[in-house]
């Protein structure tokens, strides 16, 4: 018997995929390349930076290149990750072991994750000579890195959560349209900061550190964090077996997470603005909500019903699928909205909900037009996002602008959630209470026309209901909801 | 597990893809120990029956067991009994042989020297040690076919389901994968394969099962195969003679009970109208009579793949019986109407 070589290159305590993406990654040809140049050009900016005339444009060299690998080429890794293993059927063989979907996903995040952190740790020898040097605020440009580096792991979590939709082109479209927008947004930016007074990036972070403190470090973080896990779970339960419960643990850690939030604007006194982060995000927790297929497999009820009375209450809002989302997000609507009320005023809570029953159009739409075979609801939601967003809020803007240079009210924009916003900003004062009212009316058609496709799609999974409420009752009195 | 309860049991299972009823009704059960070879044309519905089996798709409706556990409600526990070996053998780029399968053995929760053992064990097993250090994308087809069932085989899972293992395969890997097959249905695992090619399931499977459209056709072993649908009273015979075939076509189309069934290089097949012994050593004797310089004569075993493609014609034979009398077939009716 011959034996093979001992393999103990990395420890059995890290994760078997994060071993897996690791030993692969750190094999390819992108991130030896990247790593070759990064350095080859730092090393030409750390020597240039000598003179102090050079300082600010070798600052802003220095954060190009940092946010263009730590932000845009490392995230990017992740852009076929889950793909790949799709096509090429590797997902099933993955499937099969023990290791769960979401730790399949983290895997793939963490290892970019990694990668990136080495790539950022190998630039700090450059931060430091270049203090050496002189004129350098060391302290900010090392929070500046860091602060990309947690920006691009953001990215590579939603990259990877793409990355679970098989079709190239809408990946690219959803991927590279912000990621141009943004560039374009944030070259914008840096131009005028560097016209305004050379204000290096690294100087924006620790102003923005330093007038928070660090409250606001925790923030960010924790917003972070929350983010990275939103992502992940969202593409977790895109790969996981029909038996799981893993909407579960996401909703429920979701609403904490905005309860969290609402809860730490009250505490330190910035409610109006948690409140309208906290609105910021609704859409995405509605999304992910609205777009679960409906389950039809009778463990995941009997995992509710074996909880008494508690289990089937949570039922309505926590098991997987769209029609228990409707649920879960009309929660989350009110939640905010009152919040919102109470911490602003109650026209934008009004506004919230208006924006709210948008979301609500697109989960309807979506509804409307997939066929009831249709697996996969993200896809078409997105879609339907994209063109409905885009083109129904540009069209009608310009359709706005003729009525709004007159002054007079633009009352067609009561018909659809998406308008209703710009109509409120541009009404006439003596109008806006009406034209919200109108508006709140309207928009309740949508989640309305969604309770009625939900009825029926819930009344569908009955017997997958029934079945799981045998499995713990036997049949012994009593029936499933 | 269980070994009074069948190792696997399959009831009523359907699966539609939007409207294409890809299982339609498949039902049957295979005891511990078995080997059973699958076997239907492209789309029949194999891959489809044997995905949900090992959990990876789900039902539209039926129960489907695996050691007594329920796919759908248990999954973890059926994947623990399970060995899965897919159509698409799935190796990963700039990952040597070595380290897909410590992978793997991580994955499924093997530590420390336990992991290094069990690699070794499945190295040796399916010869992959020499090529440890290989790319794992960059071997033959047999040997990235070898790693497959390997890996397949990390977790010593009691049941096995291979997807068409030998697709592809040059004839001596076939005849490595037939003999690593055969020592583990020796070690007593439960195998499920489903192949294209029927002689070689015939040697190795205790039983068959075939399916059609969905529906199971037929489930017992080769030789009742063979057997049920040999038409009755008939017997092929291979002829080679020295010399032009054309003579022994001519002999044949003047001979009673004789009809060509079709030429070959150095003589022809020929279907006697008889089975016993005495018709048939009389029809060499005549030949030999009339002066055909007969080289071989034997009894033609009958085909799997004959007998598969006979019973298949059969059953479209009886669905069409069993229209109404006017009434066209399905394809006929909407053939009909345009």
């Amino acid at each position: 018997m011959n034996a093979a070589p001992a393999i103990m290159d990395f420890s059995d305590r890290l994760s078997p995929m994060v071993v897996k993406e690791l030993r692969q990654g750190l094999r390819t040809r992108l991130f030896g390349g990247v790593l070759l140049t990064l350095h080859l050009m730092l090393v030409l900016l750390t020597l240039m930076s000598g003179g102090a005339e050079n300082a600010a444009v070798v600052s802003g060299w220095f954060d190009g290149i940092a946010t263009l690998v730590l932000c845009i080429i490392m995230p990017l890794r992740g852009f076929s990750a889950v793909a790949d293993e799709l096509k090429s059927g590797t997902l099933d063989m993955l499937a099969l072991t023990r290791l769960s979907a979401g730790r399949i996903i983290f895997g793939k995040w963490a290892a970019i994750a990694s990668q990136s952190l080495l790539l950022m740790l190998s630039i700090m020898p450059y931060v430091v000579a270049r203090f050496v040097f002189g004129g350098l605020d060391l302290f900010g440009e090392i929070a500046a890195l860091f602060y990309k580096w947690l920006a691009g792991v953001v990215i590579a979590a939603v990259i990877v959560a793409l990355s679970t939709q098989r079709q190239f082109w809408l990946r690219a479209v959803i991927v590279f349209l912000p990621m141009l927008f943004g560039g374009c947004g944030a070259a914008s930016f840096m131009m005028m900061s560097r016209m305004g007074g050379g204000m290096s990036s690294g100087l924006v972070f620790t102003s923005f550190t330093k007038s928070g403190g660090g409250g606001s470090v925790l923030l960010v973080l924790g917003m972070a964090a929350w983010a990275i896990f939103f992502f992940l779970s969202l593409a977790a339960t895109r790969i996981a077996p029909a038996a799981s419960l893993l909407s579960v643990i996401k909703r429920s850690v979701n609403l904490v997470a905005l309860l969290s939030l609402m809860l730490l604007g009250w505490l330190t006194g910035s409610s109006a603005a948690m409140g309208m982060t906290a609105a910021g995000v609704l859409s995405l927790l509605m999304m992910d909500a609205l777009t679960e297929r409906v389950n039809e497999v009778p463990s995941v009820y009997a995992a509710f019903y074996q909880r008494g009375w508690p289990g089937r209450l949570a039922l309505w809002l926590l098991a997987p699928g769209w029609v228990t989302g409707l649920a879960y997000s009309a929660l989350l609507v009110a939640l905010v909205s009152a919040y919102v009320g109470w911490a602003r005023s109650v026209e934008e809570a009004k506004l919230i909900a208006v924006g709210a029953a948008g979301t609500w159009m697109i989960a309807a739409l979506v509804q409307l037009f997939s066929t009831r075979k249709s697996r996969d609801l993200l896809p078409p939601f997105i879609i339907f996002w994209l063109i409905v967003n885009v083109m129904i809020a540009t069209l009608g803007s310009l359709l706005m602008i003729p009525w709004a240079m007159k002054t007079t009210t633009v009352w067609f924009t009561c018909a659809l959630p998406q308008l209703l916003q710009a109509g409120y900003t541009t009404a006439q004062a003596g109008d806006k209470a009406a034209l919200l009212n109108l508006g709140m009316l309207t928009a309740c058609i949508w989640p309305g026309a969604l309770l009625i496709a939900a009825v029926f799609a819930w009344r569908r999974a009955r017997a997958a209901r029934q079945e799981g409420w045998r499995m713990i009752h036997g049949d012994q009195g009593g029936s499933a909801v | 597990m269980d070994r009074s309860q069948p190792a696997v049991v399959v009831e009523d299972l359907h699966r539609t893809f939007g409207n294409l009823k890809a299982v339609n009704g498949v039902s049957f059960s295979i005891d511990h120990g078995r080997v059973v070879g699958f076997v239907g044309a492209n789309g029949a519905g194999k891959t489809t029956t044997m995905r949900i089996m090992a959990t990876l798709d789900s039902p539209g409706s039926g129960k489907v067991s695996m050691g007594g556990h329920n796919v759908v409600h248990h999954p973890a526990k059926v994947r623990r009994l399970l060995g899965w070996m897919p159509d698409s053998f799935g190796t990963y780029e700039h990952m040597t042989v070595l380290e897909y399968l410590d992978f793997y053995a991580r994955a499924l929760g093997f530590k420390g020297a336990d992991r290094l053992r069990r690699i070794q064990e499945v190295m040796d097993f399916t010869d992959l040690t020499p090529l440890a250090d290989r790319m794992s994308n960059k071997m033959s087809k047999g040997q990235t076919q070898r790693l497959c069932l390997g890996r397949a085989l990390l977790h010593d899972p009691q049941i096995l389901i291979l997807d068409e293992p030998a697709a592809g395969l040059d004839p001596k890997a076939r005849v490595e994968l037939k003999n690593l097959i055969r020592i583990l249905a020796q070690e007593g695992k439960t195998i499920l394969i489903s192949s294209h090619i029927l002689s070689e399931l015939g040697e190795m499977c205790d039983s068959l099962l075939f399916i059609d459209k969905g529906r199971i056709v037929h489930h017992g072993d080769a030789e009742s195969m063979v057997r049920g649908t040999e038409t009755a009273g008939e017997t092929l015979v291979n002829v080679q003679i020295a010399g032009e075939p054309a003579k022994l076509i001519e002999w044949a189309l003047t001979a009673p009970l004789i009809k060509v069934e079709e030429e070959t290089k150095r003589g022809a097949r020929l279907r006697i109208q008889a089975a016993d012994d005495a018709t048939l050593a009389g029809v060499l004797r005549r030949m030999i009579q009339d002066g055909l310089p007969v080289l071989d004569y034997h009894r033609e075993e009958r085909r799997l793949e004959d007998a598969f493609i006979d019973m298949l014609g059969q059953i479209d034979k009886n669905t069409f019986k069993a229209q109404q009398p006017g009434e066209l077939p399905q394809k006929n009716a909407e053939a009909a109407k345009l």
